[in-house]
């Protein structure tokens, strides 16, 4: 499936913005197993595009391509028009990662990780700046060893940003964190995006990808099977109709473009076309003088389209 | 466009000396909040030079620069070469050497960088088996230091190849405790330090001439002892010209060493 989005966007000069990030027909196998199966996916400066599916979908297998840390087996990717792998010590400069598990000197304290990282990077944020960001400037003489696991997410989260990149790969930002910090780490990446820099994110919480994302695609087995913004994605999957009918109540009539899933007493529509299902069906309450029950009528959420595919479901 | 020759870019770059440096550094710091490893790296050479005299091995000529000879081995392959296969293998399946890989720090400047504390010390012990033994009045002057310090490098150029090749068949740290047991078996056997060459057959003797560990101990020898693998004096011009076979063996060790070790090294525990 093809993901890529017409954008108008023009530089001060007038000419097009590129995308930050391409990718085109991605493949990467492991021996006999191919993880990622020729996904496209493009995404522009000052975007947040979002990668879902469950563990094994392949989306950490194709972020690692876009990290530069591994190289693709078939297809192409670009970052900043450069390829991560081949074209490394061009890319890294501009590269923010934050892997989805990864070590740190246990022995070291977050302030030296963070000096140590920094004295490797361009242009690297100053150490107070980037640990008042993250809440751990209190911590900031202790070891890494005796942080919280949210602790070492939050100065992973630091590592990854400390270069003030212009493409940013977060692989499950939030695992692990509170509340808190993920409102916390919300408001670094939606910094960072208002500074102009593309971002990709993998994530299973998926009030983080409706928060965040501009786009989400969804992933599973290899490939991506839904795409759009969430509004999209969430349309894709019919809107649901519950109430429960009064006793004595006549036969519910068929109403064109709803399918009955639970018959009466406690009945469920669904529908892809919400308001003239509903208006025809309060039509008919009306008619009769019934009152319907603890009447809901709710649009599709990101979640039940994101389970539809999940479970394996064709999406619409 | 959005291309890499954006303002961004005009951001000083760290040199590649100055990022391999600061790991470099962080690394030799967290060396030193390891007591028992410094106090260890202190005192094992010094052990290997107060057992001259308590063993009376002095009396027939200085033995200073025969102790530096086995010193070159036994610290090689002991310390550079065990140290090093246990900590690589460590830093990968703590995720370390993924993480620092995904930065701007290449691939041979995390090698370097993490193996730089060992290297410190591996020539750190070296010069505190020679200053040992020189203090002890066992020490007399080398043929040659041109050839016994082209032996340390090499030597711990080549340890370190070795050891990042041999993290490809090491699952774990413990387990290097047994994967680096052929080379420190061939060190024992081949090399001349243990058991003379002289003392083998001679077709025997050659081949292990071309063992990893044997030129470096026999162009310290040349050196430091003035003494060719069999047991020949030679002086200045004569260690020269028994040089250049131990050159060429341990140049391509270390040639085979550095194609073979960037291509079964890995960066993260198997999945």
């Amino acid at each position: 499936m093809q993901l890529t989005r017409p954008r108008t966007d023009v530089d001060p000069r007038g000419d097009a913005v590129r995308p930050a990030v391409e990718v085109t027909d991605l493949r990467r196998r492991y021996g006999d197993v191919e993880a990622v199966r020729g996904i496209s996916f493009e995404v522009h400066p000052g975007e947040v595009f979002a990668l879902l599916g469950v563990n094994g979908a392949g989306k950490t297998s194709a972020l690692e391509v876009l990290e530069g840390l591994a190289p693709v087996s078939g297809g192409t990717v670009r970052v900043l028009g450069a390829d991560p792998v081949a074209d490394r010590a061009a890319v890294r400069p501009h590269l923010g990662v934050l892997l989805q598990s990864s070590g740190l000197p246990a022995d070291l304290t977050v302030r030296e990780t963070v000096r140590l990282w920094g004295a490797t990077l361009t242009g690297a944020r100053p150490e107070d700046e980037a640990l008042a960001q993250v809440g751990l400037t209190g911590r900031a003489d202790v070891r890494v060893r005796s942080l919280s696991g949210g602790e070492r997410r939050r100065l992973d989260l630091t590592l990854a940003l400390l270069g003030s990149p212009r493409v940013v790969v977060l692989d499950e930002p939030t695992t692990g964190l509170d509340p808190e910090s993920r409102r916390t780490v919300w408001g670094l990446v939606r910094q960072r995006v208002a500074e102009g820099a593309a971002v990709v994110l993998t994530t299973h919480h998926l009030e983080e990808a409706e928060e965040l994302a501009d786009r989400i695609a969804v992933m599973r087995a290899g490939r991506i099977v839904l795409s759009g913004t969430a509004a999209e994605i969430a349309a894709t999957q019919p809107a649901t109709i519950r109430f429960t009918m009064p006793a004595g109540a006549p036969a519910l009539p068929a109403v064109p473009g709803a399918e009955v899933v639970a018959a009466a007493p406690r009945v469920e529509l669904h529908t892809r076309a919400l308001q003239p299902v509903l208006t025809r069906l309060l039509a008919w309450a009306d008619a009769h003088g019934l009152v319907l029950g603890g009447l809901q009528a709710r649009a599709a959420s990101l979640e039940q389209a994101f389970l539809a595919v999940a479970d394996g479901a064709d999406p619409s | 466009m959005t291309t890499l020759t954006t303002p961004a870019a005009a951001a000083a770059a760290p040199t590649r000396l100055r990022r391999t440096l600061a790991l470099a550094g962080a690394e030799t710091r967290l060396l030193l909040r390891n007591r028992t490893a410094v106090v260890n790296s202190v005192l094992l050479p010094l052990f290997l030079v107060a057992f001259v005299p308590v063993a009376g091995l002095g009396g027939h000529g200085p033995v200073g620069p025969r102790i530096a000879v086995t010193a070159f081995a036994v610290t090689l392959v002991f310390l550079t070469y065990y140290n090093l296969v246990t900590t690589y293998v460590a830093r990968r399946e703590e995720l370390v050497l993924q993480r620092m890989r995904s930065g701007e720090l290449t691939p041979g400047e995390v090698l370097l960088g993490t193996a730089t504390p060992t290297l410190l010390v591996t020539v750190s012990q070296v010069v505190l088996v020679l200053a040992g033994t020189a203090v002890i009045g066992e020490w007399s002057a080398p043929a040659d230091v041109v050839l016994p310090v082209v032996a340390l490098v090499g030597g711990m150029v080549l340890m370190t190849l070795l050891a990042a090749a041999s993290t490809s068949f090491t699952r774990t740290a413990e387990s290097a405790q047994i994967t680096t047991l052929p080379l420190v078996v061939l060190a024992s056997v081949a090399s001349g330090v243990v058991v003379p060459l002289s003392a083998f057959p001679d077709q025997v003797a050659q081949v292990m001439r071309l063992t990893p560990i044997e030129p470096i101990v026999e162009l310290a020898r040349l050196g430091l002892v003035g003494q060719t693998w069999d047991g020949r004096a030679v002086d200045w011009a004569g260690a020269w010209a028994a040089a250049p076979q131990p050159l060429l063996v341990l140049a391509a060790w270390i040639a085979v060493a550095a194609v073979v070790a960037p291509r079964v090294f890995r960066w993260a525990p198997r999945r």
